[in-house]
């Protein structure tokens, strides 16, 4: 019995991987600090719910990133898939679909892409960064093939709801007949990729599903003569990144209210930033949702603020490259203590 | 030779078995029975192919030929999966526990214990792991620690309180104490010889002449992937089972030793 009391009071103390989550958070706050006094606009409402939205299309990526990376794989189609997903609803609206079941056929053309990986990794014995990649160029090349490039536009108001509306928005009529947003809400994707990322954390850690991934990225050769699906559970993980990456499209699309089948290039990389800086291992094993949440606001508000201190586009490119480097750098040292 | 059990059926029958990578045939058509309560030591030199011939009935190796029969019913073990379905329990030479995980994350992999709505039962599954490692090593410690950390000996302690945890019929332990302390092998002696008492069916790899000569009724000597014969332990010493291993004959001028002959 003393023995327990002695672990819980232990438990106080950060272990690993909330040692690195908390330092991501400590970046993730310092980073504000810091933008907030380089620009004073960075610091308000409305750039906040800025940031949440930009933030919620990586964030979404990173969590079937996250459950990936951990399954000791990785999914470099994400990107092209939420084009594609984003084709197919695109495509479906114009057809007469309505507009919620047209984006249900994206997010389960998503799923299907994911799934496809999922079978190429476990029955081809591909390994996941080329099954992967190729399914970059496939989902990128259906998208445009489908819409001979060109992006869909015209898709009703409708198709804008997701990307744009917002929960609890206050606007009051002014004297002068013009409106003023008081309030501006919590815009649908922000709650979107709460709410996502919540199942996901979840399912990680307290489903039968998480432990397995976590077990298959530990020892996939352990977890077979456990009795575990390795390759049930590696398909579901590419599945759910690829819904996901589905998702993501529809919100991404949504808020532009077109289809544009060549936007995406390069999220995944985005997305696999996120999860490493939130302290995930490419080697498997390891990783979490709230970590990945955090990284992907890490990279958010770098955008954002690099963007409001009017840094270009690539010297952008330069400091993202040189956190993540940093992030796994800094958890290497911490393993080998 | 075996006729004190020829009227039950064994518990398990290989018969036949090869299996072969490329060219090297690690195991030659070997075939054994195992009996309920009864310890079979399979022994041989490295690489003999021993572990080979234990994963196929463990449903981690696909043998390339030869049939298993469990119960006279012929099994078809294809995965890990299949064998624990029928209480085939396996200690791995190589353990097979995951390193990120702990103790009773590692002892539940595959069989994990659910709450009402199918949420992981962490608290139950915490308390079963610690009453069962407790039993082997009563001050077994850091069961929240990830198994990476823990010491050899106590890694070997997880993966044998895994395999009795969920009540095997046959138990399968491929050099169960090769890193564990005098006093964690003697628990696992007894623990063998325990299990052996509850009528649990035991093929013991071992490489300790003094675990095999205490534990085992029966030995099979393995050469080259080639079942050099199976005595009972009367019958033999410890010189004669060292020239099955190492010439893959027995001395010139054997006679059964003991009185079962
Ligand atoms: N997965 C594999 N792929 C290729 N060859 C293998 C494989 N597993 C075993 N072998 C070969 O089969 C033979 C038998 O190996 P096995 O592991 O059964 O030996 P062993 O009797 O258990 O030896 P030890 O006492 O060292 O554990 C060896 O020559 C080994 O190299
Ligand atoms: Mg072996």
């Amino acid at each position: 019995m003393s023995n327990t009391n002695g672990n819980t009071k232990l438990r106080f103390l950060p272990t690993g991987s909330s040692l690195h989550k908390l330092s991501a958070l400590l970046t993730l706050l310092l980073l504000i600090l810091a933008f907030s006094f380089t620009s004073p606009a960075f610091l308000s409402v409305n750039n906040g719910l800025t940031v949440l939205l930009q933030t919620s299309v990586i964030g979404l990526l990173a969590i079937g990133m996250t459950l990936v990376i951990i399954t000791g794989g990785i999914d470099l189609s994400v990107g092209s898939v939420l084009a594609l997903s984003g084709v197919v609803a695109g495509l479906a609206i114009k057809a007469g679909v309505p507009v919620m079941p047209a984006m249900a056929f994206g997010i389960l053309a998503g799923a299907f892409c994911g799934f496809i990986n999922g079978l190429v990794i476990t029955k081809l014995r591909i390994t996941p960064f080329v099954a992967t990649l190729g399914m970059m160029m496939i989902a990128r090349g259906v998208a445009l093939q489908l819409t001979g490039a060109a992006p869909i536009s015209r898709l009703g108001e409708a198709f804008g709801q997701l990307g744009n509306g917002s929960f609890f928005r206050i606007v009051e009529m002014q004297a002068n007949g013009f409106p003023k947003v008081i309030f501006p809400g919590i815009p649908y994707p922000a709650v979107l990729l709460v709410v996502m990322a919540l199942i996901g954390g979840f399912l990680l850690q307290r489903r039968q599903i998480g432990r397995h991934i976590f077990s298959v990225g530990s020892n996939e050769e352990a977890a077979r003569l456990s009795g575990v699906k390795v390759d049930r559970t590696k398909i579901w993980a590419y599945t759910a990144s690829g819904a996901l990456a589905g998702l993501a499209g529809m919100v991404l699309m949504s808020r532009l209210v077109t289809v544009q089948p060549n936007e995406g290039v390069m999220y995944e990389l985005d997305a696999i930033a996120a999860s490493v800086i939130g302290g995930a291992s490419l080697m498997g094993g390891v990783g979490s949702i709230s970590g990945s949440m955090i990284g992907a606001f890490i990279i958010g508000v770098l955008r954002n603020g690099l963007n409001m201190a009017g840094t270009s586009a690539f010297i952008q490119q330069i400091i993202i490259g040189i956190v993540v480097i940093g992030a796994v750098y800094i958890d290497q040292i911490r393993n080998r203590n | 030779m075996l006729d004190a059990n020829a009227q039950e059926t064994p518990l398990v029958q290989m018969s036949e078995i090869y299996k072969h990578f490329g060219g090297v045939h690690a195991v030659e058509g070997v075939s054994v029975d195992l009996y309920p309560g009864e310890v079979v030591g399979v022994l041989g030199h490295n690489g003999a192919g021993k572990s080979c011939l234990m994963q196929i009935l463990s449903g981690a190796m696909i043998p390339n030929g030869g049939e298993i029969y469990v119960n006279g019913q012929e099994a078809d073990l294809k995965s890990p999966h299949d064998a624990k379905k029928f209480g085939i329990e396996t200690i791995y030479q190589t353990l097979a526990l995951a390193n990120h995980l702990d103790a009773a994350q590692n002892l539940f992999l595959g069989r994990e214990l659910k709450t009402r709505f199918g949420n992981l039962d962490e608290a139950r599954m915490h308390t079963e792991a610690q009453d069962a490692l407790r039993q082997l090593n009563p001050n077994f410690k850091n069961l929240k620690d990830p198994v990476a950390k823990l010491s050899g000996g106590q890694r070997q302690v997880i993966a044998i309180a895994r395999a009795i945890y969920f009540q095997a019929k046959v138990l399968i332990m491929d050099e169960p104490t090769a890193a564990l302390g005098p006093s964690e092998t003697s628990m696992v002696a007894d623990l063998t010889l325990r299990l052996k008492d509850e009528g649990i069916g035991i093929f013991l790899i071992s490489h300790d002449m003094h675990d095999v000569f205490d534990l085992c009724d029966r030995v099979m000597v393995m050469n080259k992937g080639r079942n050099v014969g199976t005595f009972h332990i009367e019958d033999v010493n410890k010189d004669d089972i060292l020239s099955l291993i190492i010439k893959g004959t027995l001395p010139d001028g054997w006679a059964p030793r003991g009185e079962s002959k």
